[in-house]
């Protein structure tokens, strides 16, 4: 049997204000509500609202073989609430059929597990009591802001009481000569591993609409036939798990709805269910099905989901991005000892991982999804703004 | 007593040095009742005729075609500023010739003035120079050969009894004006090509600057340290140097008060982020007085051709946000940050003169100049250090932000101190020198 595991990363940022030196210790505000407001409303019309639409229809359809799974930050929580609350209502009626499992991260999708552990757990069990709240989901799986992973990350996560398993990128430098199609443990076998099959998964992702791509057009029939074929190579009835994990925003928005993503979306849970060797998981149910000894991976260095390198070069990639997040997090630590609670809020929304992949440099092939992403003109400009506004909350503190 | 005055900067043509020295000292003149006819770089050929002080905002301009004149007449402006659009006074100037009319119309000004029987052989060379070191299709260049031409027409339509010149941009320009009409010219020198490129620079800008100074009758330079460069790389006639030394005069909508933006020290570089101006060295100092004062904001303010490297670099020395960017400022914003600040560095490798330390002391900022510099030689209450010795300056900085008495004191001084310089002493100088050279000039030709 081999399980599609199907989980969308569903993410909003507050971006920053062109944040000059002259706009320092004026009293203003330091993001862009009304640029936040407008991507909210744009992203929410295109995306969150048909896709959920067409969600929920191939649940009730499918009586509960198809399933998903959602990351949904704290951050995107918040603005819907602000901008665009019939989109969080959509989610809480994917919620109750039961289909749908919520999975844990950091609630401002920071970076916080590289730089300040103690954060990085306050973050997730902020996270963790949201989705309790908007959702009465208990969480049990966890995956890192943009599948950043690494063996210590499955140490911090063990200590957390309730996560069982963990998403990550299949990274071909760790795999080896292995398949991302099976469940694996991590380093110190405690805890259940899940990796992305990211050839079928950026296939839809972002080949989908290429022309330039052989395969163009990616139509259902075909899909199903390369899944179908992945089953050929087990041979021992060894449960198998496609890891299909992408952005949510890969329907309607990165790929249009005229690209034939919505027709596509509405016709693979059929395909895929009409062949019975074929089928549907959550990522919390996999470490039931895997009916085989998982043989545990070490990740020595940080992996992530990000460009071809799949490290962390799209956001600490260079001296900009370094200097940046070292600074926010020595000004976090100065903050904390003193306790203000709004200085920490904003801090922690400066923390969101959007704020330093906007300086990165790496631009050529991948450097174009980069800019596409960024509401500002050049990585300079961003770093630029951020280190104003880190500026500017170095005064408030020192008021 | 009328001058017909070529520069290639005015506010707000590019408000760079050069434009604010030409407008403080324009505004001087006239108000010492001196007639200018000022020529700029516009996408129209107008010049300015400017006979009151109120001129230099106002910038009433006279179309040479005189049914673009009537057009112009017609037209009802709303403000300054659609008015000054419909001249064409942008940063970037343009340009309506194309290069092979260009090439046409300067052989024929070559043969028309420089072959006729009442030019020396001396004069020849010199404009053979010129011609010669002007060809090119490089846009600046293009640029220089059509306001060269535009001298030509106003020589031959307008009066005037002498012919000032600014940099060598307008110096073709002037040596033209000059044939044309007999007129003696002044060329002045802002800055020289080993100032701007901090080097030796481009070979062709010397030839030019060569032959505008040793063609012109009288060369202004605006301190010391520039009629030194002028005379040991230039072989120029020691006795045609005149020393003019810039001045500063507070805009009076300015309002000076201190205010704020951070809590600590804040270290202010103001200029273009250009090799000339040392931001490298900024950096440096930056780095150094970070370690002991983290309190100490340094604000890179300005745009340049090494921006980017400066704010890499500040990166990479983990300058945390200790180190800040403006970019681009307007007049209105340099006023904030100059009301922001506490030190104002200028750590310029070659600056002819540079006017905006004496406009930082004016807003009561103690400043530390390069010796490099000419505003050196014209104030007192200010730090002179060599550009190179990082150390000292590092040394100054830190002693000023220990001592902040001191440093409000020197600021104090400093703003008393700059209060005194003013553009009416240039430009009485301006005017003696332009009688001295008229005089001279008749004599001559009388002889």
């Amino acid at each position: 049997m081999l399980n599609v595991v199907f989980y969308f990363q569903v993410h909003q940022p507050y971006r920053l204000k062109h944040y000059n030196v002259l706009d320092i210790a004026q009293g203003n505000d330091m993001f862009d509500d009304d640029l936040n407001k407008a991507v909210m409303h744009k992203v929410a019309a295109k995306c969150y609202l048909p896709t959920n639409k067409l969600l929920l229809d191939l649940i009730h359809r499918h009586e509960g073989r198809f399933k998903i799974a959602f990351s949904i930050t704290g951050t995107a929580i918040e603005q819907f609430k602000l901008y665009s609350p019939e989109t969080l209502a959509s989610f809480q009626a994917l919620a109750e059929t039961g289909s749908v499992e919520f999975i844990g991260e950091t609630y401002y999708h920071s970076l916080a597990f590289l730089y300040d552990s103690n954060e990085f757990l306050e973050q997730v069990m902020q996270h963790r009591q949201l989705m309790k709240e908007e959702f009465g989901y208990e969480t049990t799986t966890f995956r890192n802001t943009e599948l950043i992973y690494q063996d210590r990350l499955s140490d911090l996560i063990y200590e957390i009481e309730g996560f069982k398993t963990i998403l990550s990128e299949g990274v071909d430098r760790i795999l080896d000569w292995r398949s991302p199609l099976y469940a694996y443990k991590n380093y110190s076998k405690n805890i259940n591993l899940l990796l992305k099959y990211y050839k079928l998964a950026d296939d839809i992702a972002f080949r989908f609409s290429n022309r330039d791509w052989p395969e163009y057009p990616l139509t259902v029939e075909k899909f199903v036939n390369w899944v179908d074929h992945l089953t050929l190579s087990e041979e021992r009835g060894r449960n198998q798990f496609l890891n299909l994990f992408m952005d949510y925003e890969t329907f309607g928005e990165h790929q249009w709805a005229e690209t034939g993503i919505f027709d596509f979306m509405d016709h693979f849970p059929t395909a895929i269910l009409e062949r019975p060797h074929l089928g549907f998981a959550l990522p919390a149910e996999t470490s039931k099905l895997a009916n085989y000894q998982q043989e545990s991976l070490s990740f020595v260095h940080p992996v992530s989901w990000a460009d071809e390198q799949r490290d962390l070069s799209a956001w600490l990639g260079n001296d900009m991005q370094h200097n940046a997040i070292e600074t926010l997090y020595e000004l976090y630590q100065k903050i904390r000892s003193k306790g203000d609670e709004k200085l920490m809020r904003i801090a922690r929304l400066l923390s969101t991982s959007d704020h330093f992949y906007y300086m990165c440099t790496k631009y050529f092939h991948d450097g174009d999804v980069h800019k596409y992403f960024s509401p500002y003109d050049s990585p300079d400009q961003a770093y630029i703004y951020y280190i104003n506004a880190l500026a500017e909350l170095e005064e408030r503190l020192v008021r | 007593m009328k001058v017909l005055m070529f520069t290639w900067e005015f506010p707000p043509l590019i408000a760079g040095g050069l434009g604010m020295a030409c407008y403080g000292m324009i505004k001087a003149l006239l108000a010492q009742g001196v007639k200018v006819d000022l020529v700029l770089p516009t996408r129209e050929f107008v010049y300015f005729p400017m006979r009151k002080v109120s001129d230099v905002d106002t910038l009433p301009a006279v179309f040479v075609n005189s049914s673009q004149q009537y057009e112009y007449k017609a037209q009802k402006f709303k403000t300054l500023q659609e008015r000054l659009e419909y001249i064409g006074i942008s940063s970037h100037p343009e340009t309506y010739f194309q290069f092979s009319e260009l090439i046409k119309q300067s052989k024929a000004l070559n043969y028309e003035y420089w072959y006729s029987e009442n030019t020396t052989i001396e004069e020849k060379q010199l404009w053979d120079d010129i011609s010669t070191n002007l060809q090119g299709e490089e846009e600046l260049m293009q640029k220089v050969q059509e306001f060269t031409l535009r001298a030509e027409r106003l020589a031959q339509i307008l009066d005037f009894d002498i012919i000032h010149a600014h940099d060598w941009l307008c110096y073709p320009g002037g040596m033209l004006a000059r044939k044309i009409s007999g007129k003696p010219m002044v060329v002045h020198i802002h800055a020289t090509e080993f100032d701007r490129a901090g080097g030796p620079g481009n070979e062709r800008v010397h030839k030019i600057e060569h032959a505008g100074m040793s063609f012109a009758d009288k060369v202004v330079a605006v301190s010391q340290y520039t009629a030194q460069m002028i005379m040991s790389r230039y072989r120029i006639d020691t006795a045609k140097i005149n020393i003019v030394h810039n001045a500063f005069s507070v805009p009076e909508d300015a309002i000076l008060a201190k205010k704020r933006i951070f809590k600590g020290p804040v270290i202010l570089f103001l200029g273009r982020i250009t090799l000339q101006k040392g931001p490298d060295y900024f950096l440096e100092m930056a780095e150094q007085v970070v370690a002991t004062h983290p309190e100490a904001r340094f604000i890179m303010a300005g745009t340049g051709d090494m921006s980017r490297k400066m704010l890499r670099r500040s990166a990479s020395l983990k300058l945390r946000n200790r180190f800040l960017f403006t970019g681009f400022l307007n007049r209105k914003q340099v006023e904030l940050i100059l009301r922001a600040s506490d030190i104002y560095v200028l750590p310029s490798i070659s600056e002819p003169f540079g006017i905006s330390p004496l406009e930082a002391m004016a807003f009561g900022i103690t400043s530390i100049i390069s010796k490099q510099s000419g505003v050196s030689e014209v104030v007192n209450h200010a730090f002179k250090i060599d550009f190179w010795n990082t150390d000292l300056w590092v040394e100054t900085i830190n002693h000023l932000i220990e001592n902040p008495d001191k440093c409000i004191k020197m600021g104090i001084d400093g703003m008393h101190e700059v209060n005194l310089i003013q553009w009416d002493e240039a430009a009485a100088k301006l005017r003696q020198l332009y009688s001295a050279t008229l005089s001279e000039h008749i004599r001559k030709s009388e002889a």
